[in-house]
């Protein structure tokens, strides 16, 4: 059966958001697990902890399970793209979703590995107090923030909130740089801690690069709908 | 049509001038042919006459008007001809006409000329003497007066067809215009041409029928609408690949979506992995439900697969509001749990007890603490009980039904008395101002609000602190407020003091002692007397609790 030209892209629409709610999970899942799911033994009651370190366990392995999904999902898409364009010669509007389509994949991709990668880190890393202390959370959160966000945007084609993405990812930077002086001193203090705070800082790293993958599909976003790419016509 | 009837008028008068033209031709040919004929023969009886009466000579005199007259010998020589010099020309005996008349007496022939734009007719009979007299004609053929009457021809067709163009448009535009006028929603209004009028009543039938069908799914689509926009489940249909087809307002609401977008695809409101996995079973061609977890509450999603010839052609989605459900089904949840790990310590550290003095092993000393040991839990547990027990009434509201005056005031002072020893140990004031306000209300209920306020004032409390009771009141309201400078509770657990067993100090530790159970009597008996409590409370600096009662009783609806 011949699916006509509409609905395939309705496909590709649907298959987008499908990849791009992933991408926000296994984010939020990472954030998660950095931040509720200690892997040291704080709790008193060992019902609980246990419960906790199970919990854990199952997040970090949806999020290993989901980047696999993703990284399919990006191939398939990819594969609905070339067919798109080589089979139906779209052009105008049609042209402009598809391309952008085509370079957001890529970016959603590199966020679902960077999430496993930091879920991967977090269970190597002793004990955690650490992590609260310095702006991690914020980090995090707004890193996950501007993936929902960007997300969000591409479902509506809403380019005002591209544009509020774009606009945050200094905020993630600035944080950024804020954590590394954080570590920093950190180390300064106590050298044996050297260890945990380098794979903090590659944490901060992942999601300072999530944010850049957000502002980019953000920047897409605004090109598939306004058909102007970071201020110039492409 | 009308370009049709032009047509069919055009080639029509364009035959009829064809046809009309070849026959006045071929008749009007034939009569002059004919009239040439005999026109000849009565010249020829004329000629025969003359010269068999006065000889060859009558021939010289004889004008000929156009006829040419040749008179030939029996041999064939030319004697005389009115045309040419007969020396010239050459024998006549073989020549058809003359041969006939030669052997039968009468000869006839014709001959075309070379341009065969003339025809001469040749008449020839045998004189008396002999001789043969001839006479001759020349005649246009056919052909010629065909083309001498072409000019003619051609400009009558020219005009004819062009009078026969206008003719026709106007006339297929005069019997079109009363079908083009026809209103088809009225048709049985007009009729001209009586050989539509079944037509015409057929379409005024079906008209009505259209009518009242399209009238009914109306009504329908309005009680559709009417229905799933007033019903406060949200209501979603999709096709095959997830589109929506159809919504309601309170699906939108539920799904904390903006209703000003407009949506395609049913992810585009929501794509979280539960509600996605939902609508691809369903989509599956099998029915599922799940919970969704959003900021609001709780949402049950249920997926119907929609089947068309046996695939599935979408999906009508139910969304319920399930907030209220799945809360009280947690808080029974953490209730059952807490109550048996609540019951289980005491109980536990009873048997404890009780197993190191079954060995006799025990010295005397140790049996009067483990006995002392062993009594203490088992108060706990007798409170513990007692307050599960009054909450329990108050859940069912059984034997509440003694409404009676109460006079606050009294009330609070003798219970601020009661506790005033065990706030003295703890090193406690308890100051009260208490005014003498009547309400209605059950006094036993009553009692235990205002004892679990100030019981917990007094365990919560600091060394050297106060407690201090007020009541007052305004008209048709008693106020009761309860206040220390205490420990405080931490703004995250001030929601959730008033649910059972919630304990701020998560340890559950013994020291304070309490069963978890005292605000949540409180938030219930309040709720008994429709009474408002609001809480005040800052860590470390103390805690506020004011309860405001109706004077006049009024069961509570949800009673």
């Amino acid at each position: 059966m011949r699916i006509s030209f509409d609905e395939q892209l309705k496909l590709l629409h649907n298959d987008m958001i499908i990849m791009g709610a992933l991408c926000e999970e296994v984010i939020t899942g990472a954030v998660e697990a950095l931040l509720d799911y200690d892997s040291d033994n704080t709790e008193q009651d060992s019902d609980v902890a246990w419960a906790k370190q199970n919990r854990f366990e199952q997040i970090t392995q949806k999020i290993f399970e989901k980047d696999k999904d993703i990284d399919r999902m990006e191939r398939e898409i990819e594969s609905l793209c070339f067919k798109l364009i080589l089979q139906q010669q779209p052009v105008a509007k049609d042209l402009r979703r598809i391309s952008a389509a085509l370079k957001m994949i890529s970016d959603m991709e590199r966020i679902g590995d960077q999430a496993s990668d930091i879920a991967e880190i977090i269970k190597y890393i002793p004990n955690s107090s650490l992590r609260h202390k310095i702006h991690m959370r914020e980090m995090s959160k707004a890193a996950a923030e501007m993936v929902t966000k960007s997300v969000d945007a591409y479902v509506k084609d809403d380019v005002e909130l591209a544009r509020k993405v774009i606009a945050s990812d200094d905020e993630v930077d600035d944080l950024f740089r804020q954590i590394r002086s954080e570590l920093i001193s950190e180390v300064s203090k106590d050298a044996s801690r050297g260890e945990e705070c380098i794979d903090l800082m590659m944490i901060a790293k992942y999601f300072e690069r999530i944010g850049d993958h957000a502002t980019n599909i953000a920047e897409w976003v605004e090109y598939s709908v306004t058909g102007v790419h970071r201020n110039s016509e492409i | 049509m009308t370009v049709k009837i032009c047509k069919i008028i055009c080639i029509v008068s364009f035959f009829v001038l064809l046809i009309a033209a070849v026959v006045i031709l071929g008749v009007s040919y034939s009569y002059y042919s004919d009239r040439l004929e005999e026109d000849l023969e009565q010249k020829m009886e004329y000629v025969s006459r003359g010269i068999n009466i006065s000889g060859p000579d009558f021939l010289e005199g004889l004008s000929a008007n156009g006829t040419r007259i040749t008179l030939i010998a029996s041999d064939g020589t030319v004697l005389f001809d009115s045309k040419a010099d007969p020396e010239n020309m050459e024998n006549h005996a073989y020549r058809q006409e003359v041969k006939d008349a030669l052997s039968l007496g009468v000869g006839k022939s014709e001959r075309y000329s070379e341009t065969m734009s003339e025809k001469t007719l040749y008449y020839a009979q045998k004189l008396d003497n002999g001789d043969v007299i001839r006479l001759s004609d020349s005649q246009i053929t056919w052909l010629s007066l065909t083309l001498s009457m072409l000019t003619p021809i051609i400009v009558i067709y020219v005009l004819a067809v062009i009078f026969s163009i206008f003719l026709s448009h106007s006339l297929s535009k005069k019997i079109v215009k009363p079908l083009n006028d026809i209103d088809l929603e009225h048709p049985e209004k007009l009729m001209e041409y009586e050989e539509l009028t079944p037509l015409l009543s057929k379409i005024n039938s079906q008209n009505k029928i259209i009518n009242r069908q399209m009238e009914e799914l109306e009504r329908k689509q309005k009680e559709f609408n009417a229905i799933t926009d007033n019903m406060s489940e949200g209501f979603i249909i999709i096709d095959d690949r997830a589109e929506i087809l159809s919504y309601n307002a309170s699906a939108l609401k539920l799904l904390e979506a903006s209703s000003k977008d407009e949506y395609k695809s049913v992810l585009s409101i929501n794509r979280s992995e539960s509600f996605r996995r939902t609508i691809s079973t369903a989509l599956m061609g099998e029915r599922r439900e799940s919970i969704l977890q959003s900021e609001q509450g709780y949402l049950r999603i249920i997926a119907n697969p929609v089947f068309e010839d046996n695939k599935t052609a979408g999906a009508v989605i139910l969304i319920l509001d399930e907030t209220e459900k799945v809360t009280n089904e947690n808080i029974r949840r953490e209730f059952t749990s807490n109550v048996s790990h609540e019951l289980k310590t005491p109980l536990t550290s009873i048997s404890g007890f009780a197993e190191l003095m079954k060995t006799g092993l025990v010295s005397e000393e140790d049996t009067i603490h483990f006995a002392d040991n062993i009594y203490n839990e088992a108060q706990r547990l007798i409170t513990l009980v007692n307050d599960i027990i009054k909450l329990s009434k108050l859940d069912e509201g059984v034997g509440m039904n003694n409404i009676e005056s109460v006079d606050m005031g009294n009330l609070a002072e003798g219970i601020c008395d009661r506790l005033s020893f065990v706030a003295a140990s703890n090193e406690i004031s308890i100051e009260t101002h208490c005014e003498h306000r009547i309400i209605e209300g059950n006094r036993k209920i009553l009692e235990e609000i205002i004892y679990n306020l100030c019981d917990n004032a007094i365990k919560y409390n600091k060394k050297g602190g106060f407690v201090r009771v007020n009541v007052t009141g305004s008209g048709e309201s008693t106020l009761l407020s309860v206040s220390d400078n205490g420990i405080g509770i931490p703004k995250e657990a001030q929601n959730r003091v008033f649910e059972r067993f919630y304990r701020v100090d998560k340890s559950h530790s013994k020291e304070i002692g309490g069963t978890g159970l005292g605000l949540s009597i409180v938030k219930h008996g309040a709720l008994y007397h429709n009474a408002k409590i609001t809480l005040e409370s800052e860590p470390g600096k103390g805690t506020s609790i004011t309860v405001i009662f109706p004077n006049k009783f009024k069961i509570n609806s949800r009673e």
